[in-house]
């Protein structure tokens, strides 16, 4: 039977189109994607793994790792739950300057990241303008420390997550919360067990790309930062101090772990998200 | 005002009840009872206000004016949660991550029922509605009509004080409509449970209802039987919407209605003043064509009318016949089979149009005319 099918199929000639596209696109996404990857994996580990583990576990490098996740999984926990109440009230609610309110929230995604984190230095810093108008003793000294880098993490993050739960809020079927109500739910129980729910899929997702893009983040958390080896030096800016100082080995170690990271997150996001949307 | 005292039998009373959005009325002055074992059926165009009525009862919207009682209460000012009734959705919004007794459950364990209790409703209910077979089914995995059953299911898990259906049935074929609605209103005939069903299929209200109130925008044009509301039409907009009916203009002499060459013998019930306009309706399947001077004796003689079309529409002929008026006004009637093969008619034949039955409504549009002005 199948070898009919094939049969028939060959009668019609050999479809040149479909194997030449196929070689085009990976001749092109090769140098572009997949080559730089995988020089990541085969320098990393072209002394020996023993020397990749050196390097990975090196005081400074286990650091600055810790540091970006804990950092990047405070800002993930934030960006969730008031990601959720902003696009609740935003969906829910029409007020004066609401769209208005939405374009700002999404903006950072347009702004570069120095950009984003040199707004900061200049609200938060010692001479910036809350010190100015508070007083600069009244100001909590947050820049340069572990602080700075959430608040960093968050700005340039925050537009994604928003983006994504959003628009599942704007596409709920309002009938669903009206149901719960007259069968006696409170807004809160109707929030809980039956708008929370719908949310879950865009939750996840809203989570693993924050995660994923704060961990990763490099442009904004130098500036605030301060870039101090074992105080508050992220892993990326860990792998940018690293190859300055020549010692790319030492680079390639914690590169080669943020890859796989994000490598672990985006599957996560391809088949999780699936999974948790399904009714 | 005799009519804002409650009733106290009733299961629902809506009283003087108005609601505007913006500057637009969307409904007038709404007043209507639900007795305990009855479906009332709202019937309606677009747009005219049905689904508001049923927001409103449910305490998902609030009148603007007037009141609303359940089973004697007053809950007006009670919200929607407090007032346990049992909505059915058009699209039945039944939740998506919960399965089909899970969505069962939902108002019980809203009201912490016992999970023994929740079980014996739950057996119950699945069983009353036929859908033992899919207990843990999510509604993405059932059928329109079993999502139906379970969103009313779910409503009567938690003894409702009413049912209130928005037009059910809007998402199903034509078939699984006719037999669906027997269905549930053997069901509400057998639990008893007062409901108001909307829909804007007048083939669904004289089915279902036990009364019927047509709406227009916003108001109530009557609320009566289906018998009533179909043979004894309150307005023209009634007369029309539900089923057809031809309406002929003219006005009151004496104890008949004139218009042209019709003089009609009005009925001693009716009350009518000297010279009131009037509108005649008569329904198609009333009107009898029979040979000139072939009447037959219980038929009144309308007028003679030539036939311009025959049709035939299954179950009866349709006859367009043209009146000898100025205005050569048309005349739909329909005839059941039995008479086609009687007498056979054709596209010229001068026929005689008898009437056995008809309505006159005052035209209230137009001023009583006097003597020497035309119709
Ligand atoms: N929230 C609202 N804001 C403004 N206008 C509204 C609102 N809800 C309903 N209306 C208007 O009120 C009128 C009646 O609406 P309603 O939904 O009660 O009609 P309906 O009889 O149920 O119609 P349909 O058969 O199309 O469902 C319509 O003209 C509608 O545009
Ligand atoms: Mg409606």
């Amino acid at each position: 039977m199948s070898a009919n099918l094939s049969g028939v199929r060959h009668t019609r000639g050999f479809d040149i189109v479909k194997p030449l596209s196929i070689t085009v696109m990976i001749a092109v996404m090769l140098p572009l994607v997949l080559l730089p990857l995988a020089s990541i994996f085969i320098f990393g580990t072209a002394n020996g793994l023993e020397s990749f583990w050196h390097a990975l576990t090196a005081p400074e490098a286990i650091f600055a790792l810790k540091l970006s996740i804990v950092t990047s999984f405070w800002a993930t926990v934030f960006n969730v739950v008031f990601g959720l109440f902003a696009a609740y009230v935003l969906s829910k609610y029409n007020f004066w300057g609401r769209n208005a309110l939405i374009v700002t929230i999404s903006l950072p995604t347009a702004i570069p990241t120095a950009v984003a984190g040199f707004a900061l230095l200049l609200l938060w810093g010692p001479y910036g303008t809350l010190s100015r108008v508070l007083g600069e003793e009244n100001v909590p000294e947050i820049m340069f420390t572990a602080w700075a880098i959430i608040l960093a993490n968050i700005f340039v993050t925050f537009p994604l997550a928003f983006g994504v739960i959003k628009p599942v809020f704007d596409t709920m079927n309002t009938s669903l919360e009206e149901a719960s109500a007259t069968m006696g739910a409170t807004r809160l129980q109707t929030f809980w067990h039956v708008t929370l729910p719908s949310l879950r899929g865009a939750l996840l997702g809203g989570a693993l790309l924050t995660f994923a893009r704060a961990v990763g983040e490099f442009g904004s958390t130098i500036l605030v930062s301060g870039n101090l080896a074992s105080r508050t030096q992220t892993a990326p800016l860990y792998i940018f101090a690293k190859f300055n100082e020549g010692q790319v080995e030492a680079a390639n170690a914690i590169a080669i772990v943020l890859a796989l990271l994000s490598f672990a997150i985006f599957s996560i996001l391809f088949f999780a998200r699936d999974y948790l949307e399904t009714d | 005002m005799l009519e804002s005292l409650a009733n106290e039998s009733a299961a629902v009373s809506i009283r003087d009840v108005s609601k505007k959005f913006g500057t637009t009325t969307v409904l007038d002055d709404i007043n209507f009872d639900v007795a305990q074992d009855e479906i009332v059926v709202l019937l309606g165009a677009s747009g005219s206000g049905k689904t508001t009525i049923l927001r409103i009862i449910s305490g998902l919207e609030m009148p603007g004016t007037g009141r609303v009682m359940l089973h004697g209460k007053d809950v007006t000012n009670l919200p929607a949660r407090l007032r346990g009734t049992g909505v059915i959705f058009q699209s039945y919004a039944l939740f998506p991550k919960m399965n089909v007794e899970q969505n069962i459950a939902y108002g019980l364990k809203l009201r912490r029922r016992s999970k023994s209790e929740i079980r014996k409703t739950i057996d119950r209910l699945v069983g009353m509605v036929h859908l033992e077979d899919h207990r843990k089914k999510y509604p993405s995995q059932l059928s329109g009509g079993q999502q139906q059953r379970v969103a009313i299911a779910r409503a009567l898990a938690y003894e409702p004080e009413v049912l209130l259906f928005d037009e059910p049935f809007g998402a199903l074929d034509a078939q699984i409509r006719a037999s669906l609605r027997r269905e549930i209103r053997k069901l509400l005939k057998e639990i008893k449970v007062p409901s108001i069903f909307i829909t804007h299929d007048q083939e669904e209200a004289l089915e279902l209802g036990d009364r019927i109130a047509v709406l227009n925008s916003g108001r109530i044009e009557q609320i009566a039987t289906p018998y009533e509301v179909y043979t004894n039409p309150a307005t023209e907009y009634v007369a029309t919407f539900l089923g057809s009916a031809n309406i002929i203009e003219g006005v009151i002499r004496g104890r008949t209605f004139q218009s042209e060459e019709i003089s009609l013998e009005i009925p001693s019930d009716y009350d009518f003043r000297d010279g009131q306009p009037a509108k005649l309706v008569i329904r198609p399947e009333d009107i009898f064509l029979r040979r000139p001077e072939n009447l037959m004796q219980n038929y009144q003689q309308l007028t003679e009318g030539v036939v311009e079309e025959t049709s035939f529409v299954g179950a009866f002929e349709r006859v367009g016949v043209r009146l000898p008026t100025h205005d050569g006004q048309r005349l739909i009637a329909t005839r059941p089979k039995t008479e086609t093969a009687a007498f056979q008619l054709y596209a010229g034949q001068r026929v005689t149009v008898g009437v056995v039955r008809f309505r006159i409504l005052p035209d209230l549009t137009r001023l009583p005319l006097h003597a020497n002005r035309a119709v």
